[in-house]
């Protein structure tokens, strides 16, 4: 039977798996854009980032010092049967993993006045960075499945979430959009970026379709409208590192959900820097089998 | 010489740096440095800065003259730069210039304003990609020189090997 136990250990390699290893189709990718980038500077930039992902993968080591803030989306099957205190274990599952990665030791100690002036100091041990409350989300079947990101800090100065006014056209959100992200690739400084998009009906809600359109989107199988944004930031040549070049962004992850009427749409963008997303999936039967992916 | 020979070709370069060793640097060229680098960033870079601006230099234990300081933090999980444009950093560069840091270290574009004041002092910037994990064979040794307090935000000195970069603004001129 599932237990908390395994639910925890599940989560800590899942973790610790986001946070040291590239996806097979950010390798991909990674290669695809090493043989095709012109610039010589570029190309040293990206030729490294791979042999850094192949190093922090055989090492299970960090793939960047920034370990990253943990978000998690938690899938729960219609027909599983958790035990008590599930969430819980997923909780102590991420302590778990940032103590054995190891994550940066970088959460901030003291009141809500102390943390926000950073004048307590910071707690030594890295499985004090909470997570952000975890996104549930009910599936068919008899699985729990739960996806770890690791968000590190470079593109949250980039990232914005804001209104648009559409005037009934898909353009006018996501070329704005583009825009936006063609301007911030240029300073994120680790690039090639992937661009990830959510639109939404509030702030809340476009923030967390940009987060799901991270745990799910795949540099293989990109949208008419993900290869546009992807084209319009690249022709900035920006470039790996902001070396110029060819490679800004690598792809786009965009996820739209429900719209109210309304002539306003949210959308929440966020460049995602060169060792991201870092995600990784476990998922739970309820026999306490793992899978981790 | 072709691109790709420039590529290639990496300077090296000892710590403490020298002004002739800034003087020949130019935009877009790699080097590898090596010695007691020092690693600080947003916490620590703006106090040292205040320090040398309110005459208590001397209070810094160890040499600026020549140094490289690498915006990163320093924990169990490596070393990587931080983004360098943020307030705190960039506003601390034409002070650090001043008093004899002749790289800085990190990633991401700079001001109009600190590119004139690092051509001023004969200091560059150099960027370097987030390879936590190939810097960790580059790390010989570390210890904290000031600021313990701050813990992973702390001023380190980290004694480095063939530590890669590239140099993106030197001499007024910038790659971005």
């Amino acid at each position: 039977m599932l237990n908390c136990q395994n639910i925890c250990d599940g989560v800590s390699e899942c973790l610790v798996k986001a946070g040291s290893s590239y996806r097979p189709d950010q390798l991909e990718a990674f290669s695809a854009a090493i043989e095709k980038e012109t610039h010589p500077n570029a190309r040293w930039a990206l030729e490294r980032l791979l042999e850094n992902a192949q190093a922090a993968n055989k090492n299970h080591s960090p793939l960047c010092d920034d370990t990253g803030i943990p978000h998690l989306f938690a899938e729960i099957g219609d027909e599983i049967v958790l035990p008590a205190a599930w969430l819980t274990a997923i909780h102590a599952g991420v302590a778990q993993g940032l103590r054995t990665l190891p994550g940066r030791p970088m959460a901030v100690q003291g009141n809500d006045i102390e943390r926000v002036e950073q004048s307590k100091g910071l707690y030594d041990d890295p499985g004090e960075i909470l997570p952000v409350p975890v996104v549930c989300k009910p599936v068919p079947g008899s699985q729990l499945s739960v996806t770890v990101l690791l968000q590190g800090g470079g593109p949250e100065i980039r990232a914005k979430t804001h209104r648009v006014f559409h005037k009934r056209s898909i353009d006018n959100v996501l070329g704005q959009s583009a825009e936006w992200m063609a301007e911030e690739v240029r300073n994120l400084g680790c690039t090639p970026a992937i661009l990830a998009i959510g639109v939404g009906r509030s702030h809340a809600e476009a923030s967390i379709r940009m987060l799901e359109a991270m745990s799910t989107g795949d540099l293989r199988k990109q949208s008419e409208w993900e290869q546009k944004i992807t084209a319009i930031v690249n022709a900035e040549k920006a470039g790996a590192l902001g070396l110029g070049g060819d490679a800004s962004a690598l792809g786009t992850f965009l996820n739209i959900g429900p719209l109210r009427a309304s002539g306003i749409r949210v959308v929440c963008a966020r460049p995602c820097c060169c060792v991201e997303p870092r995600r990784s999936t476990v998922a739970f039967s309820s026999n306490g089998s793992m899978a981790l992916g | 010489m072709s691109e790709d020979e420039t590529v290639r070709r990496s300077i090296q370069l000892q710590i403490p740096l020298q002004d002739s060793d800034i003087s020949k640097l130019k935009v877009g060229d790699h080097i590898e440095v090596s010695g007691a680098i020092l690693c600080g960033r947003d916490a620590v870079l703006p106090k040292l800065a205040l320090l040398l601006e309110s005459g208590n230099g001397d209070s810094i234990p160890v040499p600026l003259v020549g140094a490289l300081i690498f915006h990163t933090a320093v924990s169990p999980a490596g070393i990587g730069p931080t983004t360098s444009n943020k307030l705190d950093i960039e506003g601390s560069i034409p002070t650090l210039s001043k008093a004899g840091v002749k790289i800085h270290l990190g990633k991401g574009s700079l001001g109009a304003e600190t590119v004139t004041s690092l051509k001023a002092e004969n200091s560059v910037f150099a960027i370097t990609p987030p390879i936590t994990a190939l810097f960790a064979e580059k790390m010989l040794s570390q210890r904290v020189v000031m600021y313990p307090e701050e813990g992973m935000e702390a001023l380190y000195e980290v004694e480095v090997k063939g530590l890669p970069a590239i140099v993106a603004i030197a001499h007024g001129e910038t790659i971005y």
